[in-house]
């Protein structure tokens, strides 16, 4: 069953993502982003990762999604304006593009990976459990994040405030 | 999550003192904009603990964090002029790169840890010691060495440097281009000496090319520059390949001579910086051309900026040239003649493009406009100029660190 549900939600969210990049019209692909971050956060469901997966649709398809929709209606784009890429440049992403694809297909086929079964009576993912490790191993990266955040901040009323 | 050794002691007393340096020279840099002063001021100390903590990492979580604080600081320090249109392009530009770049130092994260089920790097490092290594690994340190040589800015991938160079204000570059070229090699050197050192084998090709196409490309490119940011941007690329050609030597630690090459680059580029923001400020332009004369209108900072460019350039008594000379004899220790011989040829054809500089201040015509210095910019003229003279008559002061 779990199985299914798995390859269901990996075929969803590669379409999504797919037609992200292959859309013409932003409107469409931001739309289809959030399809996409909403069959990740089912992912994670299935990983038993409830917080992670509560915090991705929250922040992702929550804020970020509602700023990329605010950007693109503000800018007006559409397919006239689109700029259009010289052949070279097309030229170059997809070589470079395919080689670190084959890279990984490469790579992921010699890994071998072994099957994994669910703890479903563990806790992990739980949010009191990512509560204690936060607090207790992960202490100082949580502590210095805070610097990251202040300084994105004030980075952010530097460039923004306006001028007199 | 943090270890101190003397290894992230030197290279973070390093960071302090160059960010001193800026400190200084920022109060007049930014004297009509007092407003802004303030915030200015904070991002650049939160930019010197983003480098602290890259020094001293040794969990893949804190080199992430270290390094999203540098490059998070910076994006907005490259775009801190509002009203400039090539600043705002800078700022952008290095963002929507950078941010690239650090999904792929966190996708090479991920894969590692898929295959270690570790963050730490000293677990990392033994799992790699045990040989039975994993295909994923591979991928993953492949993937983190992308964003790193992204960070450091070499061949290829250093197209956004220029770019950002020229766009952002000219302090700002002096602070890109010493103290964030290097907090990422050390971070770089730091990573793979202490996590990925038992496979560099599989990696050394990949470094080969792009530590070959880096100082080539970076001084021959230099030459045909107009643009005193770009040309320095570009000197800045070549500079990153040499001291690639020591992180691909560190199989004797050459730790030492990275930090070496640094300090007497590092000083440098903060002393040759410090004249052209005065001669920016005064002949309303960026181009090489703005140099034109300097020797006859200001004789004191026509030496300055030539002694700095002597340094560049790897001209003896400077620290320059000990720099160069320390790295590449480490190199031959290890083998790397090709690359050495490539190394030094091109280091003889970059000392053109910094004499370009020297000849306009010295035998081009002046004009009217004269440029002044003020005393905080004289100061930081003398100690950048007579630590680079110290530091190459007296090396063995910092070479017995480590």
């Amino acid at each position: 069953m779990i199985q299914y549900l798995f390859f269901a939600l990996s075929a969803l969210t590669i379409i999504s993502a797919l037609y992200v990049v292959f859309s013409r019209n932003p409107m469409h692909s931001v739309l289809s982003l959030i399809v996409c971050f909403f069959t990740v956060a089912g992912h994670y469901i299935l990983l038993n990762a409830q917080f992670l997966a509560i915090v991705h649709i929250i922040v992702y398809a929550g804020a970020i999604m509602v700023l990329f929709l605010f950007t693109v209606m503000l800018l007006n784009l559409n397919r006239e304006t689109e700029p259009h890429k010289t052949n070279w440049v097309k030229i170059a992403a997809v070589i470079a593009a395919g080689m670190l694809f084959l890279t990984l297909i490469a790579s992921l086929k010699m890994a071998g990976l072994g099957t994994y079964s669910l703890p479903h009576k563990s806790n992990i993912g739980f949010i009191q459990d990512i509560g204690v490790k936060l607090f207790t191993d992960f202490m100082l990266p949580f502590e210095i994040s805070t610097i990251l955040f202040m300084s994105a901040m004030i980075g952010a009323v530097l460039l923004a405030k306006k001028e007199k | 999550m943090m270890r101190v050794d003397n290894f992230s002691v030197a290279f973070s007393g390093l960071a302090i003192v160059l960010s001193a340096l800026i400190f200084v020279l920022s109060a007049d840099f930014y004297h009509n904009e007092e407003k802004h002063i303030s915030d200015y001021l904070a991002i650049l100390v939160f930019t010197l603990c983003g480098a602290m903590i890259m020094f001293s990492f040794s969990n893949m979580a804190m080199l992430f964090l270290g390094i999203e604080i540098l490059s998070i600081s910076l994006y907005i320090m490259a775009g801190s002029k509002q009203h400039d249109v090539r600043s705002n392009e800078a700022g952008f530009k290095y963002f929507l790169m950078g941010s690239f770049a650090s999904g792929f130092l966190l996708f090479g994260i991920a894969l590692i840890y898929g295959a270690t089920n570790s963050f730490h790097i000293g677990n990392i490092a033994a799992y790699v010691s045990a040989g039975q290594i994993s295909p994923m690994f591979y991928v993953g340190m492949l993937m983190m060495l992308v964003a790193m040589l992204f960070k450091v800015a070499v061949v290829p991938f250093h197209f956004w440097s220029p770019d950002v160079y020229e766009g952002s204000p000219a302090l700002v570059t002096a602070f890109m281009s010493t103290l964030v070229k290097i907090a990422a090699f050390g971070a770089f050197y730091r990573l793979f000496y202490l996590c990925f050192f038992d496979s560099l084998n599989y990696i050394v090709i990949i470094l080969g090319v792009v530590t070959a196409a880096t100082i080539i490309l970076g001084n021959l490119v230099a030459l045909s520059q107009t643009n005193f940011k770009r040309l320095l941007a570009y000197s800045g690329i070549s500079h990153a390949g040499y001291l690639m050609l020591a992180v691909m030597s560190m199989k004797t630690g050459t730790a030492s001579a990275i930090f070496y090459y640094a300090s007497g680059y590092g000083i440098a580029t903060i002393g040759s910086f410090a004249v052209a923001i005065l001669v920016f400020k005064a002949m309303k332009s960026e181009n090489i051309e703005a140099f034109n004369g300097l020797g006859k209108k200001n004789p004191f900072l026509a030496a300055a900026l030539t002694m700095s460019m002597l340094s560049l350039a790897g001209i003896p008594p400077f620290a320059g040239f000990l720099g160069k000379y320390y790295i590449f004899s480490e190199a031959i220790k290890n083998g790397l003649f090709g690359l050495t011989i490539t190394a030094i040829i091109t280091s003889i054809i970059g000392v053109y493009y910094y004499f370009k500089v020297i000849l306009a201040m010295y035998t081009k015509e002046a004009d009217e406009t004269s440029v002044q210095s003020n005393i905080a910019y004289t100061t930081i003229i003398i100690v950048c100029v007579s630590v680079s003279l110290l530091l190459g008559l007296f090396p063995d002061k910092l070479m017995n660190i480590f």
